[in-house]
């Protein structure tokens, strides 16, 4: 490889390179999560099966191809972080922000392009590292994404994997902590001082305020994250007892830390997400967004609410009944301007001629799943249900609803939408229209469910539940959310079908969609 | 897809007008960036960005305090107070004449004055650097007191909380050297007053925010 090919398509700076580095990147985390994902979900209906394989690949917490309780949870954490980390992290602000924030600002580049390719290469790094605690010779980490101490505190004794395993895992949380910094630095310095002169804040197109949002957001919550991962690696490393009751500290300080960082990283899932969603409703309903300040405020409040919620994820780890008031009131608060956006998004469809394409449909989509995982938001944020609903497989329901299925939605809109700036064709729409109807029945089909089993007291987190006898009812449901599970998976092979199909063979196009993205990109870039 | 095409395409020639002129290559630094029609690695871009850099080092320091509050009030037996080696005195008041030092550097530059800002720069350098060897010096002193990381909350705490804080000065030292290394060979032109001046202004956050710390140290823990 020459230097000049190094340079340009390796460590490059040109945030379309990155963008599409950044997008290949989440493909292979999702692929990776969706394939831990099967494997739990087949674990959980049929914990006695044998497989050969599963032999194979883990010959000691597989043996007899029986999967282990202990590679059940490690499966677990695994799905989780690279799935929230890597895959609704990355792929709709780092790949899409990168992709398009630039042009649609009237900038060429991001503001500290090398920065932007630092941020990317610490991101591999971080990676590796995730990957690499799974590898470890006892196992990967059992604490879930989570990583609640003191499990996750206490190392080697605490089980397999949480001795280096769970090590190289707070290592590479807080290695993508850095490059997360890194990137919402750029992302804020761009949008402030990148953009057409002519251009104010209130004229920014919605993917940029959200973007610009989501980036404030990171910037406030994951150096926390930082701080946390640094004193529970002292802990781990050094002896320390920051969160160690035998130590004098409090599990507690970890989960205020923790989901100070973890309730806005919801919101860095889904926000920019709901910017793409603005964006493509209005231009295939061929008219501008419903009420454009209200988005741009509701985006707002929604941010800010988002910082102040964090107490929700621990309303039974017994907080304050009195806090837990106030954490409950301005969680349901969160409601309104979900709702504002709801409202204008379907103000923007009402009465229009819709064209019904592929990143159309996805948005739609969004808005539908956006709508259902938010109303079970509502029974959870009130601590008297939540104490009931809290470990329960409605929990999985409702985050797997509206923070991943919503998140991937505007995903898979933005990548129909903007997949010609990427690789200067289109992707095939009849493949695409089959691909999203599917997703769409079959989402609901694994998802919904999993409130019903909920409502049964279904226990999460559980290697094995077939042997309760309160859950017997339960298990055929269960059973049927797996098949469902195994098919949404199938049917993404029809995208990933398209998608290289597409990149190669697609039908070349110069420039399509609303003008403010395209007046500057008629030349995609390859 | 609907293919709504661009207005400027359907001219006659095809190509649309450039939105925005070819960007002007090379340089890179002076106030003048900001009436260049292409914007970006601009001498405010910089300042926005260590601005915000700042604000992310003041959500890692608040959460390492806030993580100290909570810890002290758990009303363990194992929070003794730490009493300060006097060294850290010392080292406060290097700080604090480092950052002076930077700042006449800084504004003698602004006047053209390249020599003396040589003199003032090195000498903040050399007192930065001093304030590092100061801290090493002082952890040493306290874990011969028997303040260590584990045992006692409190050391505990002021350990993170300088290691952090030593740790950003690291990374400000590594921008105050580069721009040493350039003013010593004299190629400290118009774009290296960006260099200067966000160096600069971050080293006065670092002072701030080691004075910050001291007076919780001090006042507070």
């Amino acid at each position: 490889m020459t230097k000049l090919a190094l340079r340009n398509r390796i460590f490059s700076t040109d945030h379309r390179t990155i963008a599409r580095q950044y997008f290949f990147l989440s493909l292979i985390a999702v692929i990776f999560g969706v394939v831990l994902s099967i494997l739990m979900r087949f674990h959980l209906v049929y914990p006695a099966a044998q497989v050969k394989w599963f032999e194979w690949l883990w010959p000691v917490k597989a043996s007899g191809g029986v999967m282990t309780p202990e590679l059940y949870l490690s499966l677990m954490t695994l799905h989780g972080t690279i799935m929230v980390f890597f895959v609704l992290t990355l792929a709709p602000l780092n790949a899409f922000g990168n992709l398009v924030l630039p042009q649609q600002l009237g900038a060429t580049q991001m503001a500290f392009p090398r920065l932007n390719m630092l941020s990317f290469w610490t991101t591999v790094v971080s990676f590796l590292l995730l990957i690499a605690s799974f590898t470890c010779q006892d196992g990967g980490p059992l604490s879930g994404w989570t990583a609640y101490p003191p499990l996750s505190a206490l190392g080697a004794i605490a089980g397999p994997g949480q001795g280096l395993g769970q090590t190289l895992w707070f290592f590479s949380i807080g290695v993508f902590c850095i490059a997360a910094t890194l990137t919402s630095i750029n992302f804020i310095a761009t949008v402030i001082e990148l953009r057409d002169p002519a251009m104010r804040m209130m004229q920014m197109p919605l993917p940029c305020w959200n973007w610009f949002v989501t980036a404030i957001l990171s910037l406030l919550s994951f150096p926390v994250l930082l701080a946390a991962g640094i004193l529970i690696l002292l802990d781990r490393l050094a002896g320390t007892g920051f969160f160690l009751p035998s130590g004098g500290g409090s599990p507690l300080l970890w989960q205020h830390l923790f989901w100070f960082f973890g309730h806005p990283e919801v919101y860095i899932a889904i926000l920019p997400g709901m910017g793409i969603v603005s964006h493509i409703v209005s231009v295939f309903s061929r008219r501008p967004i419903f009420g454009y300040r209200a988005m741009v405020y509701s985006t707002i409040a929604i941010a800010v609410l988002g910082l102040l919620v964090w107490g929700h994820h621990m309303f039974i780890s017994g907080l304050s009944p009195y806090s837990a008031i106030a954490f409950s009131v301005l969680t349901m608060a969160i409601g309104a301007p979900s709702a504002v956006k709801t409202l204008n998004w379907i103000a923007t469809l009402w009465g229009s001629r819709p064209e019904l394409n592929t990143a159309m449909l996805f948005c739609l989509g969004f808005v539908s799943i956006f709508v259902t995982g938010g109303l079970s938001g509502l029974f959870l944020g009130q601590p008297q249900i939540d104490a009931y609903f809290h470990d329960t497989y409605f929990v999985v329901a409702h985050f797997h609803m509206i923070m991943g299925i919503a998140a991937l939605f505007g995903i898979f809109a933005a990548t129909f939408y903007w997949f010609p700036l990427m690789f200067g064709r289109k992707l095939n729409e009849r493949l695409g229209k089959l691909h999203f109807y599917l997703t769409f029945i079959l989402a609901y089909g694994t998802f919904v469910p999993m409130h019903f089993a909920g409502f049964a007291g279904n226990p999460r987190r559980y290697a094995d539940f077939t042997t309760f006898e309160f859950l017997a009812p339960v298990l055929p449901l269960q059973k049927g959310i797996t098949h469902s599970a195994f098919t949404l998976a199938a049917v993404q092979v029809i995208f990933l079908a398209n998608l290289f199909w597409s990149m190669r063979r697609g039908e070349v196009i110069v420039w399509t969609g609303d003008t403010e993205t395209w007046q500057r990109s008629h030349t995609p870039t390859r | 897809m609907a293919t709504l095409t661009h207005p400027d395409s359907l001219k006659s020639d095809g190509a649309p007008p450039p939105f925005f002129p070819e960007p002007p290559t090379g340089g890179g630094g002076d106030d003048s960036d900001r009436n260049r029609p292409e914007r970006g690695n601009s001498r405010s871009a910089a300042f926005i960005g260590i601005v915000v850099m700042m604000c992310a080092s003041v959500m890692t320091f608040s959460a390492l305090l806030s993580a100290m509050v909570v810890r002290r009030g758990l009303n363990g037996t194992d929070w003794h107070h730490l009493t300060l080696p006097s060294i850290l005195w010392w080292n406060t008041g290097i700080l604090i004449l480092s950052s002076v030092a930077i700042d006449v550097a800084r504004r003698l530059l602004r006047r053209g004055r390249r020599q003396e800002f040589n003199y003032w720069w090195t000498a903040g350098t050399l007192m930065g650097t001093w304030f590092l060897i100061g801290q090493i010096v002082a952890w040493k002193q306290l874990a011969e007191h028997g303040f260590t990381l584990i045992g006692n909350q409190h050391s505990a705490f002021f350990y993170v909380l300088t290691w952090a804080h030593a740790a950003h000065v690291v990374g400000a030292l590594v921008g105050v050297f580069y721009v040493e290394y350039r003013a010593l060979r004299f190629r400290l032109g118009p774009a290296g007053r960006t260099w200067v001046d966000v160096s600069a202004l971050f080293w006065h956050f670092l002072d701030v925010l080691w004075l910050f710390l001291m007076a919780i140290f001090v006042f507070w823990a």
